[in-house]
């Protein structure tokens, strides 16, 4: 394994060279002339670090039934796992993914700068909400799913007026054990909740947080569980997990914290080099629809476009405030804050 | 016994003798040896000769540089993380022991009750995937809701519970519960083939039951319990699970938990793989403490005699020791389940136990609904399997040509390259694997062959010490016989040492087969939409908040488990020495 970026920056070059003759493509514009070099393709592969497997692939199935001939490989992992595979296929001379969709904005914005990405202006993308559009101002990514984060609670333990408010509430004296949240090393959606709130209270709402002994896990997913349980009562939880569990009748529903609900958007970019330029731009096209939003929604994910109507139990976007710390911010501070959170909770 | 080693020099010298008298030609023993060494630098050599490549280059540049070491480890927290692990590792092993020794003595070589409830069970525990047992272990011994906690409090009044699993002790309780099958199917296995003969003299010359113990019987299966010590340590070195779910909340900061830091970007694999190849240190300082321990004394206790082999009648004590494994299971498999099976067959679990929540749903939507999930089970388990026959394969020959000393001093260097791959965590091992073996020349991006490659090179280490813990035990002398008669090595090794060794191999399949079927990290970097298996698809459901199909795939995993092994024991029936008895 080499893990230099020497051949990365081969690939670069002849990336640089296809970028130029795919800009001329688009400004063509013509979906059907793509459709027909793409079915030349044939398939399309798809890293994916978000959804599952399972949605992934229902994605995949009506990506095909639109576009017949075209077929969708998708592989789910980790972002940090796709990513790292997408430096290795580099690395080996031969891209595999088509289509890479991270978590991560850093993940895009390092390939957007090295020039890894296909530019390409998505015909659909105008329709997805205008808070979202202009994810990358230049257009080299789109979002592809969004982490929504608000206070989740144990309904059997506590009601929608008992639980907290706001974020700041869940630094009272009554939630001492009773707290849990995931940590800012290992996932960038809380890495994104913490230099939020550091944003608005500074970090010593963090200290203070440490005084009640809150249940530290890795992911964002993790405190569904304990919330479930009633191992914890209070925390910051992923609205999609818990709109999906309380679907089934379990004890669980959140607050939209009046300052601000989490969203950190994720994103989806066509790599340069790939092998099926054509089916991926499709598919990038299709990733903005409606028939995404739709599938995300019917899996309790919130839509990307203001078309497609929320899923049962999750409040519309656009009808609570919501708190998106820039990238820029995420790049500038959570490297601190991730050494800050080493001291304070440890 | 001791005269095993003359022995061996005596044969050694004739076979050079015997060698160059005889007209060379490519013996099939011969071309075993090499396909087996070139096995090993396709399997490990390679993969491990990529990652220290990347450990010593720059990421940016690919300069040589020492700087990933000195950045891996110029951390204080680093450091303690690592000195925390090598703590955590030797306790789960000392408990480990504890816990597997007496419960595998109790089935090999007592009357003890119940031995088909509990054998099946033991490796009902060991094919829980540690993230599964960690959250059963949470529901149980969770400080505020977990279920001993609360009837403890509702049976003494007491304000709060007796446990908290969010501790360093409940993380090594869980870690062991999980890690001990591993000494208990080498001791097991070892203690089967020990005749009763050298007992039975001891209880002559007048020791007692325990003095024969300690002195006789345990002594004899050393190499195997050490063997399978060597494997619960490394495997907990390098274990992610567990620590994720337990150690995190428990503010305990352990090596492999250190190293998911740096695929966070800024992106430094090449620091990570910095920070794990000093393990190896780790690898070979073992070997050298196992080859100190077992000295040149032999342990041989597998002879063409077949020897008897009487049960030891415990009278009134063999409930003790039922007493014991019984609490064992209940702590492993029983009680953890007991709690998970409230999820499994729930419509919602968070709902508590009630009629109206009842239901099979989430098997159906695994076993019949989904036709992915179906697709992936069968994945996992035929990858698996293939991967248990391949390792088992090569670590036999392997094993068979070190304690045989057929290569002299290379025996070392090969049996050391087949434990290289458990102690570095799977998530660097992985990075290794995929850049050796995905893109071309060897090009198997997206094959099942990659899978199955990736588990025989990490469970490999395994297969090794449960085969050549077994080879040590055989006499060499039935092997002599053939040779004596004519035959070739090859058919002294499938007509003598196979045979013999049957229950041996079994267990050693199976010991690489279940961890196979749990293993994430090297599967999640070497699957493709195709070739999805159990445990990727488990990090999916955990992910996605179905913890009713999760629970509910637990056990199936547990089910289909007990089934194999049930199927597997009676497939190469009793073994030699009993049906002998």
């Amino acid at each position: 394994m080499e893990l230099s970026r020497r051949s990365i920056l081969t690939t670069l070059a002849a990336g640089a060279a296809a970028l130029a003759t795919d800009r001329a493509f688009a400004e063509a514009g013509d979906l059907q002339s793509i459709y027909e070099a793409a079915k030349k393709e044939g398939q399309v592969t798809w890293y994916s670090g978000f959804l599952n497997q399972t949605i992934c692939a229902d994605i995949g199935n009506a990506f095909s039934q639109k576009y017949p001939g075209i077929t969708v490989n998708a592989t789910k992992t980790t972002s940090q796992v796709a990513f790292q595979r997408l430096l290795q296929d580099m690395k080996g001379g031969r891209i595999e993914s088509d289509i890479f969709s991270s978590t991560d904005l850093s993940h895009m914005a390092f390939l957007q700068k090295k020039s890894l990405l296909i530019h390409f202006d998505p015909p659909n993308a105008k329709g997805i909400v205008p808070a979202l559009r202009d994810l990358d101002p230049k257009g080299d990514y789109y979002p592809g799913w969004l982490g929504v984060g608000a206070i989740g609670y144990n309904t059997s333990k506590l009601s929608a007026a008992e639980a907290p408010q706001d974020w700041s509430d869940l630094t009272d004296p009554k939630w001492k054990d009773k707290e849990t949240f995931g940590s800012p090393i290992y996932s960038g959606v809380v890495g994104n909740w913490t230099v939020a709130l550091t944003k608005l209270y500074g970090w010593d709402f963090f200290k203070k947080l440490n005084a009640l002994n809150p249940l530290i896990g890795r992911s964002f997913d993790d405190s569904i569980t304990v919330l479930n349980s009633g191992e914890r009562l209070v925390g910051l939880a992923n609205i999609a997990a818990v709109a999906r569990t309380a679907a089934k009748g379990n004890p669980l529903a959140v607050n939209y914290p009046t300052s601000g609900t989490l969203v950190v958007p994720s994103a989806t970019a066509i790599i340069a080099g790939c092998k099926s330029p054509n089916a991926a731009k499709l598919f990038l096209d299709f990733a903005c629809g409606p028939e995404y939003s739709k599938i995300l929604a019917e899996n309790f994910e919130v839509p990307l476009r203001g078309d497609v109507a929320p899923p049962k139990g999750i409040k519309s976007l656009s009808d609570v405030k919501t708190l998106t710390p820039t990238l820029q911010d995420v790049e500038t501070m959570l490297p601190d804050t991730k050494s800050k959170w080493k001291d304070t909770f440890s | 016994m001791e005269g095993y080693v003359q022995l061996s020099a005596t044969r050694s010298a004739r076979a050079a003798t015997g060698g160059s008298a005889r007209r060379w030609a490519p013996q099939p023993s011969a071309v075993i040896l090499v396909a087996a060494f070139a096995a090993l630098v396709f399997l490990i050599v390679v993969p491990a000769g990529k990652l220290l490549v990347a450990s010593l280059q720059n990421g940016d540049t690919g300069a040589w540089t020492f700087g990933n070491y000195v950045e891996a480890y110029n951390s204080a927290l680093r450091l303690r993380a690592l000195g925390t692990s090598l703590m955590y590792a030797s306790s789960v092993t000392v408990l480990s022991t504890l816990f597997a020794v007496p419960v595998a003595w109790g089935i090999a070589r007592t009357d003890m009750p119940g031995k088909a409830l509990i054998r099946p069970l033991i490796l009902g525990a060991f094919i829980t995937p540690s993230y599964l047992g960690s959250i059963g272990w949470i529901l149980l011994a969770g400080p505020n809701a977990g279920w001993l906690n609360k009837v403890f409090m509702a049976v003494t009044g007491a304000p709060s519970g007796f446990a908290n699993i969010y501790t360093f002790a409940g993380l090594v309780w869980v870690t062991a519960l999980y890690g001990f099958p591993y000494i208990f199917v080498f001791t097991t296995d070892a203690l089967e083939r020990v005749s009763s003969e050298m007992e039975e003299a001891a209880n002559i010359l007048g020791a007692s039951g325990l003095r024969t113990i300690f002195r006789i019987t345990l002594p004899l299966v050393t190499p195997a319990i050490l063997g399978g010590a060597i494997v619960v340590f490394l495997d907990t070195v390098a274990l992610f699970g567990t620590p994720a779910i337990l150690a995190l909340p428990a503010r305990i900061h352990v090596l492999t938990l250190e190293l998911w830091g740096f695929f966070q970007f800024p992106l430094q694999a090449e620091v990570a793989a910095a920070y794990a190849i000093p393990l190896v240190l780790i690898t070979v300082g073992l070997f050298t403490l196992q080859r100190r321990v077992l000295g040149r004394r032999s342990y041989v206790s597998l002879t063409g005699k077949g020897g008897s082999r009487e049960l030891q009648q415990l009278g009134a004590w063999r409930w003790v020791v039922f007493g014991y494994a019984f609490f064992l299971v209940a702590m492993a498999v029983i009680l953890p389940y007991l709690a998970l099976a409230q999820a499994a067959f729930s419509q919602a679990w968070g709902r508590g136990f009630s009629l109206s929540n009842l239901t099979l749903a989430n098997f159906r939507l695994l076993l019949i609904e989904d036709p992915t999930a179906r697709e992936t089970i069968l994945h996992s388990f035929t990858y698996s399997g293939a991967t248990a026959f391949v390792a088992v394969a090569l670590a036999l020959a392997v094993a068979y040509v070190v304690q045989r000393r057929l290569v002299g001093r290379w025996g070392g260097l090969l049996g050391m390259l087949c434990m290289l791959p458990l102690v570095v965590p799977g998530i660097v091992l992985a990075i290794g694997f995929y850049s050796a073996w995905a893109p071309p020349p060897v090009a198997l991006y997206g094959t099942a062959t990659i899978l199955v490659l990736g588990f025989t090179s990490r469970f490999l280490p395994i297969a090794y010490s449960s085969c050549l813990a077994a080879v040590r035990a055989l006499n060499p002398e039935m092997e002599e016989a053939v040779r004596i008669l004519g035959g070739g090595r090859l058919r002294a090794i499938s007509r003598v040492v196979v045979p013999l060794l049957k229950t041996s191999l079994v267990g050693a399949w199976l010991l690489v087969f279940i961890p196979a079927t749990r293993e994430l990290s090297t599967a999640i970097f070497l699957v493709s939409a195709h070739t999805r298996v159990i445990s990727v698809m488990m990090l999916d459901l955990s992910e996605n908040g179905s913890f009713e199909a999760l629970a509910a795939l637990g056990f199936f995993l547990l089910g289909v488990t007990i089934l194999i092994v049930a199927t597997g024991y009676k497939l190469v029936g009793r073994d030699f020495l009993l049906r002998r008895g």
